[in-house]
């Protein structure tokens, strides 16, 4: 059965081709992130081995929980007097001090460098000149900081703010802004920054002053003599130190711990990106499961000849099979290639976006083939099931008879097992959505996949009707309409598989529009009802990146006599009752000038240093009235407790706990203003304010200030960067989509030559005919897309439903912006029309004709 | 404002022109070894309101003949003419407005679009042009076919008999200056091929239609004013007024 596997695939190999294409794709998107992540992993791997060569033991302070990864430390810091205690532990040979915290350079244009509150951060660090334990490289003509007004900064820095040796440089820390002389650049081992990061080095004290405090450090760095392992060194620091505030590390575990953060980083950057493969590739299985089905229909008499002259049931099928694993096999091998050129080309992009890559060699580890392969033909050979069943079912019968193999759909049976399937996909969806298993993103994720197949198992019912519906206007236009609408009507299950693909994408796009939107009214929501400020100042990013501003600004800005009042706003990692919450901090007195946070019990005003605020929906959950004890572990100064002495309804605006200033002041790692919330005097008008609040933002290069409107337009902007990027990802499963449909439309092109001819024959223009091709594939993709859109924003609803614990509280369905994705599905159609339409128009009217 | 619509019936009488003439006909396929000359220099004229029926053995040229004269093929060397225009003259879009316009075809076999129903099928070349049937004419043709309680029925629930009938209305919808029939009865029982044949006949004698019908069947070339008898490539023969005995004894003398 092999030979006829091989001769079927060679005699339709076009028609092969497009199928094969759309699992290249999706495996190439699959490899491609693959490969991209090994290699940045391996790299880092490699640069935290360098990095921490000579390092035999590290001291730090011990960390009760591990807060989200980060890379600002919040670790508490250590006093810098251990250095002198720790040199005198036998066996010590070398000790490095490390002191780092928030530091941002200004490039030469005014413009701070790097944008920690989106992309990599900027750290200032302790310039330490034990040469053997320093990662960075001094190029020639520098020289290191020697004193409280001089900086070394990285070559990547250097390179994008055009900063040079001997340059002033502003430097933005939680101190005021102030001005350093360049002295040096430097590189991270070998790369020009470490992961993009912008660096900028200190001399030690200065280091302590600026980002952390005089005389505390981060982490002591030790070398040991030779002949000392590490678990001996650091077992000596630790019996040395005996403190159980200290933690010591010996150099094979920082360097675990440096590889770790960033494989996790990786990790989830992997999942993400493999998501987006899963989606084209099973947008891609319907692809394969239509191309088959339709193969199987046009090769009826052939395939019921072999079984007539004596081949089995399951020969046959096999044979089907054989040509799907065949397909799946080389198209799984292709995307492979493909998505290694496509990891070069990611690669490129990251560097674009400021991710600092050292090159070296791609990384393809056996995973990567494998997977590829497997997943890639997997999908494929399942897809083709179906078709190679009905295949196997072919009457021998068949080959002397004319037998249409798409016979009438039976209605009842696919009712049932599509509403079965579907139901059961939505059941796995909602425990994913609303019973928070512990894994929520596999329920949702495999929930979706099954309802989606249930949809499209239901499609074949709906898809006459639709397209009856839809066609309308398109008869308006006359006969090519009129045969457009009844050619997309003609075969139910085509129609309604080839319209599945598009729905896929349109209904995740749909989820995402929905979710989005949501979330936006949610934010403007909270803004219009929940923000009494007039202005905010903020450094962007989101509560807990490692960016901020200098509560310097904010001390300012409370001496204008055009300033009623203003507050910092602070954020925290915090642990209470064992879950991690990043918490937000302000300053209680002027909370209810600013905010209204929809006071329930209580008094905001009068909290204490050591009182707590917190959401009405966690005081119920909890059992907490006012003057109730509520324990918060912080990273840097363990448990304390805290008394609830507020309870609010504004969750949206507060999160579920509120800390006043005093208290972050004393227990975070970080205390830069994450946001500065101010209200005018009254009789001062917004312009006047804006005028006397200016000149003093102008002083924070990061800081922009902004109105009500301006703050809820940056508000918005930040979801839909977000949301660009995943409609740029979608953007592959909808492609794969309408290589579907011009793969239908080009087989069912070859399926009517003679209907095609005789109407060329009786009068049908060249145009006309491709208008017909056009209409038919406008149909196909509208009945796409207005399938998915039902089904996306059932899903949005219902995920946006799940999403209200996490304070989305407005259901918003983009009614706009979903026409928009319809109007695109039908351009889309016009796209996907244009090589088959081609085709059909060259068609020969002899041969269509004559062709027996 | 189809030529159909212009080229009237009492036009067509007053004036017994030449619905469509073939002058030194050549076509020649394939190249060099293989080349078949399938037309070697055939000429021949077809008067406005006949009846002409085309035979010859496989092979002899007659369907070429026939696709040539109809704007669906192109010659090699030689003209075409349907009425006074010129088919070599021609590119694909005025070729096809030609057939769409003044030409009309009955094929042997897969006449209708099977998705369209038999009203629907009828004034296809009609709706192609975005024009409406002129009511009278249409009622008038249903009626002489027989078709009238068959006009909203897809192909699929037609039988043969019916669906060429389907097809002579769509070919006599517009009017043509010509009406092409390739083998109408090839797939028809006998009692059907009959009634097509009257059918056709009518045409030509009540509205005054011209018909050209490629055949190889001695019976169905019996309903035609004159047959052309053709063998590789040239016209060998014409038979005027045939009956089925004459044209028999010809194809015989022929060696078909």
């Amino acid at each position: 059965m092999w030979r006829i596997t091989f001769s079927g695939l060679l005699a339709h190999k076009i028609r092969y081709a497009l199928t094969a294409l759309a699992v290249t794709l999706g495996v190439a998107f699959m490899s491609g992130t693959f490969v991209l992540t090994d290699t940045i992993g391996r790299t880092f791997d490699g640069l935290f081995t360098d990095v921490y060569h000579n390092t035999s033991a590290v001291v730090r302070a011990y960390q009760p929980f591990t807060p989200q990864a980060n890379f600002t430390s919040q670790r508490s810091k250590i006093d810098a007097t251990l250095v002198s205690k720790i040199r005198l532990v036998d066996g010590v040979t070398e000790v490095r001090v490390d002191a780092q915290g928030y530091a941002q350079l200004v490039g030469k244009n005014g413009k701070p460098i790097g944008n920690p509150g989106a992309g990599a951060p900027t750290l200032g660090q302790a310039w330490n000149d034990v040469s053997s334990m320093n990662p960075y490289r001094l190029l020639p003509g520098g020289y290191p900081p020697r004193s409280s007004s001089e900086v070394v900064i990285d070559k990547r820095s250097a390179d994008v703010g055009n900063l040079s040796v001997g340059a002033q440089v502003m430097v933005l820390t939680k101190q005021a802004p102030s001005i350093y002389t360049i002295t040096g650049i430097v590189r991270w081992e070998n790369a020009d920054s470490p992961l993009g990061a912008s660096i900028t080095l200190f001399d030690q004290a200065t280091a302590e002053r600026v980002l952390g405090e005089p005389g505390k450090v981060d982490e002591i760095d030790v070398a040991a003599a030779p002949g000392v392992s590490q678990q001996q060194m650091a077992e000596r620091l630790r019996s040395a130190l005996s403190d159980p505030k200290l933690e010591v590390l010996t150099g094979k575990q920082i360097t675990k711990e440096g590889q770790n953060s960033v494989r996790d980083a990786l990790a989830f950057f992997n999942t993400f990106l493999l998501i987006f493969a899963l989606i084209a590739l099973f947008v891609g299985s319907f692809l394969i499961f239509n191309t088959f089905s339709i193969i199987v229909a046009q090769r009826l008499r052939e395939l019921a000849l072999l079984r007539a002259v004596g081949a089995s049931r399951p020969q046959v099928m096999g044979s089907v099979l054989g040509e799907s694993l065949v397909i799946g096999v080389l198209a799984s091998a292709a995307g492979l290639g493909v998505g290694i050129g496509l990891a070069v080309g990611l690669r490129a992009m990251l560097v674009a976006f400021g991710i600092d890559i050292p090159s070296s060699g791609l990384l393809i580890s056996p995973r990567t083939i494998v997977i590829s392969l497997v997943v890639g033909t997997l999908i494929t050979v399942l897809a083709a099931i179906a078709p190679a069943k009905k295949a196997g079912k072919i009457a021998p019968v068949a080959a002397l008879r004319d037998v249409a193999i798409d016979g009438e759909t039976r209605k009842v049976r696919r009712t049932i097992s599509g509403a079965i399937v579907t139901a059961i996909g939505l059941v796995a969806l909602f425990i994913g959505l609303f019973s928070h298993p512990s894994n929520r993103v596999t329920f949702v994720g495999v929930g979706a996949a099954v309802v989606f197949l249930g949809v499209a198992n239901l499609g074949p019912l709906v898809s006459r009707p639709l397209s009856r519906v839809i066609g309308v206007p398109l008869t308006w236009r006359g006969t090519t309409g009129q045969l457009a609408r009844s050619n997309a009507m003609r075969n139910p299950k085509r129609t309604a598989a080839t319209a599945a693909a598009l729905m896929v994408g349109v209904a995740v796009i749909s989820v995402m529009s929905v979710i989005a939107s949501s979330m936006k009214s949610t934010v403007s929501a909270v803004v219009d009802s929940n923000m009494r400020a007039d202005f905010v100042v903020s450094a962007g990013g989101q509560p807990g990146s490692p960016i901020g501003l200098s509560p310097t600004l904010q001390q300012k800005l409370s001496t204008l006599p055009q300033i009623a009042s203003s507050t910092g706003v602070r954020a925290g990692t915090v642990r209470i009752d064992g879950s991690t919450n990043i918490v937000l901090a302000t300053d209680p007195r002027h909370v209810s000038d600013l905010f209204d946070i929809d006071l329930k019990q209580g008094d905001v005003a009068s909290m204490t240093a050591t009182g707590i605020a917190i959401s009405q929906q966690k005081a119920d959950a909890k059992h907490l009235a006012i003057g109730q004890p509520l324990k918060v572990q912080f990273t840097t100064t363990g448990t304390k407790t805290f008394t609830v002495q507020a309870i609010y309804g504004a969750r949206q605006l507060a999160g579920d706990y509120v800390l006043p200033l005093a208290a972050a002041e004393r227990n975070f790692s970080q205390q830069l203003d994450y946001q500065v919330y101010v209200k005018l005097a009254a009789g001062t008008t917004p312009a006047d304010g804006r005028s006397a609040i200016d000149p003093i933002v102008e002083h924070y290069p990061t800081a922009k200030l902004m109105d009500r409107t301006e703050f809820k337009h940056q508000q918005l902007a930040q979801i839909n960067q977000m949301l660009n990027l995943v409609y740029g990802l979608l953007a592959l499963a909808l492609f794969i989509a309408l290589i579907g449909i011009a793969n239908t439309l080009a087989l069912s092109i070859h399926e009517r030559t003679r209907e095609l001819g005789l109407l060329r024959a009786v009068g049908m223009t060249r145009p006309q005919l491709r208008s017909t091709v056009r209409s038919e594939s406008v149909i196909i993709a509208l009945l796409g897309a207005a399938e998915g859109l039902v089904v996306g924003t059932l899903f949005g609803w219902a995920i946006v439903s799940a999403l209200k614990s996490a304070g989305v509280t407005q259901l918003s369905v983009p009614i706009v912006q979903l026409v928009v994705v319809a109007l695109l599905a039908a351009f889309a159609g016009v796209l996907a029309a244009v090589g088959p339409g081609r085709r059909a128009a060259r068609l020969d009217v002899l041969r269509a004709i004559t062709t027996e | 404002m189809t030529i159909a619509a212009s080229s009237t019936q009492s036009q067509l009488l007053a004036r017994p022109a030449l619905a469509a003439r073939m002058v030194d006909a050549v076509k020649v396929y394939g190249s060099g070894a293989t080349v078949v000359r399938a037309l070697d220099g055939v000429s021949a004229e077809f008067a406005a309101g006949q009846f002409t029926a085309i035979m010859g053995p496989s092979g002899s040229g007659k369907s070429t003949l026939l696709h040539c004269l109809a704007g669906l093929d192109r010659l090699t060397s030689g003209q075409v003419f349907v009425r006074d225009v010129d088919l070599s003259t021609l590119n694909d879009k005025a070729m096809t407005l030609l057939r769409r316009e003044r030409v009309g075809f009955v094929f042997q076999a897969f006449n209708l679009v099977p998705t369209l129903t038999a009203r629907e099928n009828i004034v296809l070349p009609l709706s192609l042009a975005g024009h409406k049937p002129d009511k009278a004419w249409f009622d008038t043709l249903i009626r002489a076919l027989g078709i009238e309680d068959r006009l909203l029925h897809r192909p699929s629930e037609m039988s043969g008999g019916q669906q060429q009938r389907v097809a002579m209305g769509r070919a006599l919808v517009t009017r043509p200056d010509l009406v092409f029939a390739d083998e109408p009865t090839g797939n028809l029982d006998s009692k059907s091929a009959t009634e097509l044949l009257e059918q056709m006949r009518s045409a030509v004698d009540e509205f005054g239609q011209t018909v050209v019908m490629v055949t190889h069947d001695a019976r169905a070339a019996s309903y035609s004013d004159r047959v052309l008898f053709l063998a590789d490539g040239h016209i060998v023969k014409e038979l005027e007024k045939p009956t089925t005995d004459t044209v028999l004894d010809m194809v015989r003398i022929l060696g078909d």
